[in-house]
């Protein structure tokens, strides 16, 4: 049997509750939980909760009143015997409980033990094992839409697949290589490139979420950026809801760079509020517009704050020609001020007038208020398909991939096989294009967490006849 | 008094002679006993060498000093390179050789070895004698004494013959009595056995083919030699003919199913998927228009051919109605008939890379009895073994081939890593390495390792030398030869680029596609034709026209060496370890590989139990035993109260 230790941990955060529930894992678990609460029978009814009195195995003082249910391997979380314990939440009871299922031979889990133990038990490959963190750690639903999906297995059978396709290629190759005098005349190398091909095809398709698949975990950075009083510090708490920058009537208020992290229409964005852009001698603000900058390098999305009715001054545009390759949103601030061009204002964004807009990366304007609240849902609506837009529009289903190892092993996958295309189309001897397969496959592979073998081989004789 | 040698090897077949010469040649007084010394390395399925895959294998025999090579260049009547349309990595090279011939040129070749003696008689007995080393006993009640043993008894153990549903006959190979008692002996000894099944066609009489309605496929007339160091004289060539079954044959073996003795129920060893029997392709390829039927000829003196394509375990009057239904062969007379035979052999996992027997020093196993088919995996595996026996006998360090280096490497880790669930052949698609295993620099690669070892004769060792002088030679001729311009755009064809307009270097134009290193030789002039010059000019020509490949293999190669260098050793509690997961132990327990390369070749040893296994090892050793702490989990959660994910 699996692990020769019987781990345990709470399972819900300590603290006022009405439950919490305490995890074992291991091949004492039935006899830890017996230990703690005698009244269960010797064969408890497997995945059935019982309702039990727990008591201090030492003192025999009893503890609470429980709820218990045991999961036999290898049907469980972690592939071993397991156990849970729903008692009532709060400071104490699961904290006793806890201590009462230590005293009784049980070993306090370390950090994701129980998934660990999963993954080791093949209950779950490496991709699962990411997917249960991202769930737990998901606060927009985007992620954890992607989180489930991949939880389920999405993308470890796409990157399944992708493998399957290698070891496809493979196949073909070997029948060309290794059986020269068979019934079958070997597999054209059309098909082959053909199906390369497609493999590409889906490596890159997979591979373009990955810039926005990492955002998903990241937030997407959406700088607020501008002249000084222009209204950036009062958006930014307007987005948030909250009254977090310090907002002042003074130009230059803002010095350091402030983020916070927000949900748009279920994406998460980390905003950043930052100093007013311009030439000063002042040593702090001075400062703060450079720490400003550097986040407009690395930004997702610029919301780009300009007073309504305000020309756009030369330094101004400057900038935009600057953070050209940036998607940029104009917010057109204080539009209450204005209080005259309301009703002109349009529902949808505005298009910039010329020269305004020429070569510039701004996608949309908005005209907002800070102060009324006008225009923010707007840019709410905006901001999820700027730094989003593969996810918006290809919707729900498709794997996404959230992590940098993702988009790396896929990444070398799709070098490898991009070269044995080439390779093999250049007429470069097919075991020679092929030592590109392999390094290739091994990529997937450590991405999954598996290594196969003889597979190759299975797969050939399920699909050519080999004679002689 | 009991004779004593230092090596006694059991079995005269493939795997029995190259492990007998090669304990002869590294200097140990040698013995090899088999029950007929008229069948050594006797051709017992088709006649011939070689293939695709396994022709390196016979260049690497040869290259280490075996006797494969040299052999079947003596008794070839007929030659092809297999895969010549592709690239020179998969070429191979494939003799068909005289049966009668043949196993007379081995016994030639062994009796040139000092310290090795032959003798005739069938062995029963094989005991553990502690100090004294093994204690062998044959039939004929003789005893002989052996500080270490090879047991290379092929298809012997144990051996069934069957031709249709009758009870089947006791048999090592048609005519040949099977090792019943040894079999027993050796069980007894505690190893473990499995049963396999194979089969071979039925032969023909040459004289009652109808040769206008085959295919003729002549040899490529080729100066080809398998061997580096021996040059034998060439005989004259017969060709092979080739046809195809059809409809008829299909009804006949539908209709027979019942009779045959692997689908009538009566065999139930597995068989090799790729060597499959004619009931197998008929019944797994019903939609088949038909398969085709090699007939290759079985000697200069005679007419007799083999019927290659069509191994069957049906009757004997169903075999000739079957044969008869193929075109040209309406009228033909069966010479022999063809059978499946089941036979036991021993799960290789118990051998180490050695091919010792683990936790029975000095006992090796070699060839078929490991699992394998083919003539060329035994006599690779023959070699290693009987080399390696030697080496134990002189206390001297063991003799390991790796994966990137032979694919006798290939064969013997896949062996004693994953074991065998069919009989295993050799593909180059095996082999990692393919780009570096090839067939024209077996003399490099393998060479200097055999002579530093010993394993080479003086005679070779000089060949040797001058074949790698001459590799050198071609080489250098490539990197300091400039052509005018006019000799090289002769020698670019089509797709070879533009033309030059000044004198340009040798290695340079062979850089192009389709510029092959031998015209490039002839246009330039200056190289003196010697034996051996087309390898050196092939290995030549791999070298630079594919660099940028061979470089990026043997990056990859060191790579995979790094981590093979981590050592695992023999008795790791490797069921304490509990950071495995509960498949990873279960197999490592079971194989104990030697490396953690080789742990991580098993199926079912993840990369996460490689990283586990190597924290593990490295607590072992620090403190004597595992502690179950936990390493760095693949994702640590981040709530450190709330661990119970
Ligand atoms: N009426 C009105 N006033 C606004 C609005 N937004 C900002 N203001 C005012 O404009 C002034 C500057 O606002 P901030 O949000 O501090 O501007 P800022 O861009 O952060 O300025 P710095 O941090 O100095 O660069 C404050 O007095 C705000 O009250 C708005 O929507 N309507
Ligand atoms: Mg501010």
């Amino acid at each position: 049997m699996a692990n020769a230790d019987t781990i345990v941990a709470l399972g819900t955060p300590p603290g006022v509750a009405a439950l919490s529930v305490i995890r074992l894992s291991g091949p004492s678990c039935a006899e830890i939980v017996r230990r703690i609460c005698p009244g269960i029978p010797a064969e408890p009814e497997p995945r059935r909760a019982m309702l039990a009195r727990a008591l201090d195995p030492d003192t025999g003082a009893s503890l609470d009143q429980v709820l218990v249910t045991v999961f036999p391997g290898p049907e469980s979380y972690t592939g071993e015997d397991m156990a849970e314990v729903s008692c009532h939440g709060g400071w104490l009871s699961p904290a006793l409980i806890l201590e009462a299922c230590l005293c009784a031979g049980a070993l306090r889990a370390q950090e994701g033990e129980f998934t660990r133990r999963a993954f080791l038990n093949g209950k779950m490959d490496l991709l699962q094992v990411e997917a249960v963190l991202d769930l737990i750690e998901s606060r927009t639903p985007a992620l954890h839409g992607a989180a489930v999906h991949q939880l389920e297995r999405g993308l470890s059978r796409r990157i399944g697949g992708l493998r399957e396709g290698l070891v496809d290629l493979e196949a073909m190759l070997m029948h060309h290589l290794d059986f020269p005098e068979e019934d079958d005349p070997p597999v054209p190398t059309p098909r082959i490139l053909a199906r390369a091909g497609d493999l590409v095809g889906m490596m890159e398709e997979l591979l373009r979420t990955a810039p926005e698949g990492e955002l998903l975990r990241e937030g997407a950075v959406t700088v607020l950026a501008g002249l000084p009083n222009s209204g950036k510090s009062s958006l930014f708490n307007a987005l948030l809801g909250e009254e977090r920058a310090i907002v002042t009537e003074v130009p230059g208020t803002t010095r350091d760079a402030l983020e916070a992290v927000v949900s748009l229409g279920g994406f998460p964005f980390r905003l950043v509020d930052t100093a007013g852009l311009r030439e000063t001698r002042e040593k702090v603000e001075r400062m703060g517009v450079e720490v400003a900058r550097r986040y407009l390098r690395g930004a997702d999305v610029i919301l780009f704050c300009v007073e309504a009715e305000r020309a756009l001054q030369v330094s101004e545009r400057r900038f935009l020609d600057e953070v050209a390759e940036t998607p940029v949103v104009l917010v057109r601030t204080k539009s209450d001020l204005h209080a005259g061009e309301e009703p002109r204002a349009p529902r949808g964004p505005e298009p910039l007038p010329e020269p305004e807009g020429a070569g510039h990366g701004i996608e949309g304007v908005v005209s907002l208020s800070a102060k009324t609240g006008r225009g923010l849902e707007q840019l709410r609506d905006l901001l999820p398909g700027l730094a989003f837009r593969g996810l918006v529009s290809s919707g729900a289903e498709i794997p996404v991939l959230t992590r940098r190892r993702h988009a790396g092993a896929i990444g070398v996958a799709l070098e490898e096989l991009r070269a044995f295309v080439e390779a093999l189309a250049g007429g470069l001897p097919a075991e020679v294009a092929a030592t590109h397969l392999r390094p290739a496959e091994t990529a997937l592979e450590e991405l999954l967490g598996v290594i196969p073998r003889e597979e190759v081989l299975d797969r050939l004789f399920q699909d050519f006849c080999i004679g002689k | 008094m009991t004779p004593r040698y230092d090596v006694i090897v059991i079995g005269g077949g493939h795997a029995g002679v190259e492990a007998a010469a090669a304990s002869a040649r590294l200097g140990c007084r040698t013995l090899l006993l088999t029950p007929d010394l008229s069948r050594l390395g006797q051709l017992s399925c088709n006649p011939a060498i070689g293939g695709v895959a396994k022709g390196i294998v016979v260049r690497e025999v040869d290259a280490l000093g075996g006797l494969l090579g040299r052999a079947a260049d003596a008794a070839r009547i007929h030659f092809r390179m297999l895969n010549r349309s592709k690239g020179p990595a998969v070429w191979g090279p494939r003799a068909q050789c005289d049966r009668g011939l043949y196993p007379r040129m081995v016994r030639q070749a062994l009796e040139e070895l000092e310290g090795l003696e032959l003798f005739q008689e069938m062995v029963t007995r094989v005991e553990l004698g502690g100090e004294e080393g093994f204690g062998v006993e044959t039939l004929g009640g003789l005893r002989f004494q052996g500080k270490a043993v090879v047991v290379t008894t092929g298809t012997f153990l144990r051996g069934r013959i069957h031709v249709g549903t009758g009870t089947g006959i006791s048999g090592g190979r048609a005519g040949e009595a099977p090792s019943v008692e040894l079999a027993e002996a050796l069980e007894g000894l505690g190893l473990e056995m499995a049963r396999f099944k194979t089969g071979t066609p039925p032969r023909v009489d040459g004289r009652t083919v109808d040769f206008a309605r085959l295919k003729l496929q002549p040899g490529d007339g080729e100066s080809f030699r398998f061997s580096l160091y021996s040059r034998e004289a060439s005989l004259p060539e017969k060709p092979c003919w080739t046809t195809w079954t059809g409809e008829g044959l299909k009804k006949v073996v539908q209709e027979n199913l019942q009779r045959s003795a692997l689908y009538g129920g009566v065999i139930s060893g597995r068989g090799p998927r790729y060597c499959p029997s004619i009931e197998d392709k008929v019944v797994r390829f019903p939609e088949a228009a038909g398969h085709q039927v090699f007939l290759e000829p079985e000697g200069l003196e005679t007419s007799e051919l083999y019927v290659n394509g069509l191994s069957t375990s049906l009757p004997a009057d169903v075999q000739e109605v079957l044969l008869r239904t193929v075109p040209g062969l309406e009228e033909v007379r069966m010479t022999k008939v063809g059978y499946a035979i089941e036979y036991d052999y021993f799960p290789p996992h118990q051998l180490q890379s050695t091919l010792e027997v683990k936790g029975m020093p000095g006992l090796f196993l070699a060839g078929q009895v490991n699992g394998t088919t083919g003539y060329e995996e035994a006599a690779g595996q023959g070699l290693v073994a009987g080399a390696n026996a030697a080496l134990k006998v002189q206390a001297r360090r063991p003799f390991v081939l790796e994966r990137d280096q032979a694919y006798i490497g290939v064969l013997i880790d896949d062996l004693v890593t994953k074991g065998v669930d069919e009989p295993y052949r050799l593909f180059t698609s095996r082999a990692e390495f393919r780009v570096l295993l090839r067939q024209d620099n077996a003399a490099s690669r393998l060479g200097p390792l055999a002579r530093d070892l010993g394993l080479l004769t003086f005679r070779q060792e000089r060949a040797l030398k001058e074949r790698l002088a001459l590799e050198e030679t071609v080489r250098v001729w490539f990197r300091d030869t400039s052509l005018s311009p006019e000799v090289a755009n002769q020698v670019l064809g089509e797709g070879a680029g533009e033309h030059v307009s000044e004198a340009t270097r040798a290695v340079e134009l062979l850089k192009r596609p389709g510029v092959g290193a031998e015209r490039l030789a002839e246009a330039g002039g200056g190289l003196v034709e010697a034996e051996g010059m087309r390898d050196a000019m092939v290995a030549v020509e791999v070298e630079v026209k594919y660099q940028g490949y061979v470089a990026r293999e043997v990056e990859r190669a060191r790579r995979l060496r790094e981590q093979a260098d981590f050592q695992l050793h023999q008795d790791l509690p490797y069921r304490q370890f509990v950071t495995l997961s509960m498949e990873a132990r279960e197999k490592l327990e079971r194989i104990r590989p030697g490396s953690l390369a080789q742990a991580g070749r098993i199926p079912g040893v993840s990369p996460a139990d490689l990283q586990n296994l190597m924290m593990e090892v490295r607590r072992w050793k620090k403190d004597g035993q595992p502690r179950p702490t936990l390493s760095s989990s693949p994702a640590s959660p981040g709530h450190s109260e709330r661990n119970g994910e």
